[in-house]
């Protein structure tokens, strides 16, 4: 039990403050001694003294017990100062309880796979610790094996439950809020000079399943912030989030992708969708910068469905946006404005500029890096003429630059590109490392148009999938050709996958079931009201429980010794003498002499041979096919 | 076996969850007719531990939660039918039993058998005593138990309850069974020992002295019923036989212990003496007799004769 206990808060140690962790681990020692030396338990004072001690570690730890971290400290501790004083069954089931509880808490943290699959191991050793005090046995594989078979037999009704159980939206305490993940993501400004080393984390930002076709890999641009406004380093957004733009469609064309994009916590409420979101319910909101928006919580895992086109036209220009997408930091420097005349930004069509500025990337001797150096004095200016090596920011911020220099609306656009496609789950795995930034320039009979810099110089880095594990490796640009891709779809990688489509399912139909979902699978099932929900309940509750009861009531039938059957046979052959219930062999076996005097011998061999199978263990086979002989060609006639 | 069908209103009094039903003489085996089940104080516990996991599932809107909480309430619902299962199919067969004189206990003898292939834990019998047991598949258990004896007369087996908490003590079941078990209380032996009455033939001595004098009478093949004091054990050693001594005067040392001749206000009161007349007569290795108004039981000895005596006694 106690190693039980001791698994159960095992995990706590992540997040509990270490001194209250600590003491639990004292505590749960203590009583692991005193297993082997009982006279070493603490005394009714010592428990007092420790209780308070208790007490006032919870309160220099968390002002108080509510609240996630402060109710499970307070658990813990008090499972630990029930270990120290355990008299009776009673305090025993109070600690299971209590274990229960902690077990329960966890979930508060972590709420992945592994951690469910432990805490119901967990739940078995507890079970069984119950089981143990039950039984007079404390063998401990049969109880576990036990509690293992309750375990099992108890999950179908669970998962009835689980479907069934109406789901309240919780009322909100403020006491209770949990405090906010440190979640990593997109940052609301983008300064590409101030950043010498770019953070690559594997860490999943969202999932996408498409209900059809995905998109190729250079249409997934996944859009986030919009950052319009610059003082020269530093790019933020507008602050006029929400003008004329905002209630207007764009016109889309060509194909519409459907898809259900799963977001994991963030801190920002911001929904990468792909590019360009025609469809969308609420909560989302899309502002005028075509982002999506979303008012709940977003530190909550949340499943969204989308329609989005990749091909599109925004249409005109208002007031509002000219103003902001040609914003500049004061006057351009010489350089700057002798490199956009030569690039013909002031006498050719945008278009024209736009493939020039491409071709003045590739050609000169620009370079893709994650390491770029730091170029906090005029970050543009120096990338341009000096450094030149950057990551996807650097080139986004300075062509959009040198666009609004040109007099042509621009902006930057921030959020993720690619997605590596889980095959065993047929859906995108959108990571951090996935982060990309492109600029948006606005022309005249297309409206907003996307166009990445990027892509001039580092084009793979668009068109074809980015080896996130590699590039985090090397600290390089590590891009893969689909066909290697799948040659290098090694035992590993297809385990990962699976397993990536595995916590996918998890987290969208276990962690995610809410209402929404809940009403989706009642809609299905014809299920209107309370009623019908708790008729459904009992129905197939009542079903499962009557298999588990055929199953664990059924009392095996015995299989018939084979000599027992020819035993019976034998004596309804034999007429005017009934067998007597319990009537030993050699007692039926007299009276069916008397009565049957010419018969005596044969049913003399049949009895002795039936008595020899029967209570002499390892008699041979062959004596079995004798009695089968003898009885069938027995008659009394 | 010994089942008879109910009408619905015998099936739910409520005598029938306490004290079970009619009592049957045969074994009886446990069904869903005689196990009953209610949730424990620790189910109670229990289920207040699920409530409150459903709390903070609630409160926090954590599925997971959710989800251990109706694990645990699908384990409690499953267990009901462990918990009927561990009980389920095991026979129970009335024993002999053991006679006792009143103000002490009386020993019922039972027979649990369990015919099935799962062993069995944690099985409480309990009359007024009570003991745990596990039998392991296709294995029976003899128990003892007693039930304090505190009138002369036939005693009762009355209720013995067959219950176990197994596996998790979430639940009860119990089964109430009733036997026609019934042992014999002999009268409680007088505290004071009165001297044996004088019977003819005695011509005035006490049997006590009597019995102590040295008046050799010979050896004479030994019967049964002959007090072991008496065996001539040298004889035995030589290998000749088993030899009584009988002493001068034994034809008229029989004590007849007399009802009439009892001391006492009652009837209670003047079986006890006779009792203890009988245990001292007894242990003294005499022959005696017992005359009762309604019964004679002739002078004979030895343990067999004290139980006929004490029998009459009882059933008086």
């Amino acid at each position: 039990m106690l190693i039980a206990l001791g698994l159960i808060t095992l995990p706590h140690s992540q997040h509990l403050p270490l001194p209250l962790f600590l003491f639990f681990v004292v505590l749960w020692t203590w009583r692991f001694i005193a297993i082997w030396k009982p006279e070493w338990l603490p005394g009714k004072i010592t428990v007092f003294l420790l209780m308070l001690a208790a007490i006032g570690l919870l309160y220099s730890q968390h002002q108080g017990v509510l609240g996630r971290a402060g109710g499970t400290s307070l658990f813990v501790v008090a499972l630990g100062l029930k270990l120290l004083e355990i008299r009776g069954t009673r305090d025993i089931y109070l600690i299971v309880f209590l274990g229960f509880i902690v077990a329960a808490t966890e979930f508060l943290y972590q709420q992945n796979i592994v951690m469910a699959i432990y805490i119901v191991l967990v739940c078995i050793f507890l079970l069984a610790t119950l089981i143990t005090i039950n039984g007079l046995h404390a063998k401990i594989s049969p109880t576990l094996k036990k509690a293992g078979i309750i375990v099992l037999q108890a999950m179908p009704i669970a998962a009835i439950i689980f479907v069934l159980f109406p789901r309240i939206e919780a009322p909100h305490f403020k006491w209770l809020d949990a405090e906010k993940n440190q979640v990593t993501g997109l940052s609301d400004t983008l300064e590409p000079g101030a950043i010498s080393e770019l953070g690559l984390s594997p860490e999943l930002v969202f999932r996408v399943k498409f209900d059809g076709d995905i998109p190729p890999p250079d249409e997934r641009y996944w859009r986030g912030p919009v950052f319009t406004y610059t003082d020269g380093k530093r790019w933020r957004e507008s602050p006029n989030r929400f003008f004329k733009r905002y209630m207007d469609t764009p016109r889309f064309k060509g194909k519409a992708y459907h898809y259900t994009l799963l977001m994991e916590p963030q801190n920002k409420p911001w929904v990468f969708a792909l590019e360009m979101p025609a469809h969308f319910e609420a909560p989302l909101q899309r502002n005028s910068f075509y982002q999506l928006i979303t008012t709940k919580d977003p530190t909550q895992r949340a499943e969204y469905k989308i329609t989005s086109y990749t091909h599109f036209n925004t249409g005109y220009l208002t007031k509002t946006e000219l103003k902001d997408t040609l914003q500049l930091p004061g006057k351009p420097s010489e350089r700057i404005v002798k490199l956009v005349k030569q690039l013909g930004g002031f006498d050719l069509k945008p278009e024209q500029f736009i493939a020039n500025l491409f071709n003045y990337f590739r050609q000169e001797n620009f370079f893709y890096t994650l390491m770029p150096k730091k170029m906090e004095n005029k970050p543009i200016e120096t990338f341009l003429f000096e450094r030149r090596y950057g990551f996807c920011s650097h080139y986004a911020t300075a062509f959009v630059y040198l666009m609004r220099v040109a007099d042509i609306p621009a902006r930057v656009i921030g959020g993720y590109q690619g997605g590596e496609l889980n095959e065993a789950g047929n859906f995108l795995e959108v990571r951090q490392a996935n982060a990309h930034a492109w600029a948006e320039v606005w022309l005249h009979d297309k409206g907003w148009s996307r166009f990445d810099p990027t892509t001039a110089i580092a084009p793979e880095r668009v068109e074809q999938t980015l080896d996130i594990e590699q590039q985090i490796a090397t600290r390089t640009l590590t891009i893969v050709t689909p066909e290697v891709l799948h040659q290098s779809m090694d035992w590993l990688k297809q385990a990962k996958q699976v397993l990536g489509s595995v916590d996918y399912s998890w987290q969208r139909w276990i962690i995610n079931y809410n209402r929404t979902s809940q009403q989706g699978i009642f809609k299905h099932l014809g299920i209107k009201d309370l009623k019908t929900i708790i008729y459904w309940l009992l129905v197939l509750v009542g079903t499962v429980t009557l298999i588990l009861a055929r199953f664990i009531l059924k009392n095996k039938a015995q299989p018939v010794d084979p000599a027992v059957k020819l035993y019976r046979q034998f004596c309804q052959k034999i007429p005017d003498v009934t067998l007597n219930p319990g009537e030993a062999p050699y007692r039926f076996a007299a009276r069916c002499r008397q009565a049957h005097p010419k018969q005596a011998e044969t049913i003399d061999r049949i009895i002795q041979l039936f008595v020899k199978i029967r209570y002499y263990p390892n008699s041979p086979k062959e004596t079995l096919e004798q009695l089968k002989k003898q009885v069938d060609h027995f008659s009394c006639t | 076996m010994n089942e008879t069908v109910l009408s619905l209103k015998q099936r739910f009094a409520l005598s029938r969850f306490i004290h079970g039903e009619k009592p049957v003489k045969g074994a009886l085996t446990l069904n869903q007719r005689r196990i009953f089940i209610l949730p424990t104080r620790q189910g109670g516990g229990f289920i207040v531990l699920i409530l409150l996991l459903l709390l903070i599932a609630l409160t926090y809107n954590n599925n997971l939660i959710y989800l251990l909480a109706f694990m645990l309430a699908s384990v409690f619902f499953i267990t009901i039918l462990h918990t009927y299962q561990s009980l389920a199919g095991l026979v129970i067969k009335p024993l002999q039993t053991q006679a006792a004189f009143a103000g002490e206990k009386a020993g019922f003898g039972f027979n649990i058998q369990n015919p099935s292939d799962q062993a069995r834990f944690d099985i409480q019998l309990k009359l007024e005593t009570e003991t745990l047991l596990d039998i392991p598949p296709h294995h029976h258990e003899k128990v003892l138990l007693f039930k304090s004896a505190n009138k002369r007369g036939v005693l009762q087996a009355g209720t013995l309850t067959v219950s176990s908490c197994y596996p998790l003590g979430l639940f009860r079941a119990w089964s109430p069974l009733r036997f026609k078990l019934e042992a014999l209380v002999y009268p409680a032996p007088a505290a004071v020992f009165s001297a044996f009455p004088e019977s003819e033939g005695f011509e005035g001595e006490n049997g006590q002295s009597k019995k102590g004098g040295d008046d050799f009478y010979g050896l004479q093949q030994y019967q049964p019923g002959d007090p072991i004091r008496q065996i001539h054990w040298k004889s035995y050693a030589k290998g000749q036989g088993l030899f009584s001594k009988h002493y001068g005067g034994n034809a008229v040392a029989d004590l007849w212990l007399d009802y009439a001749q009892t001391l006492g206000h009652d009837v209670e009161q003047r079986l006890s003496h006779l009792c203890r007349w009988l245990i001292e007569a007894e242990k003294a290795g005499l022959r005696y007799g017992l005359i009762l108004p309604n019964q004679k039981i002739p002078c004979r000895s030895g343990p067999e004769h004290q139980r006929a005596c004490l029998e009459a006694l009882a059933l008086f």
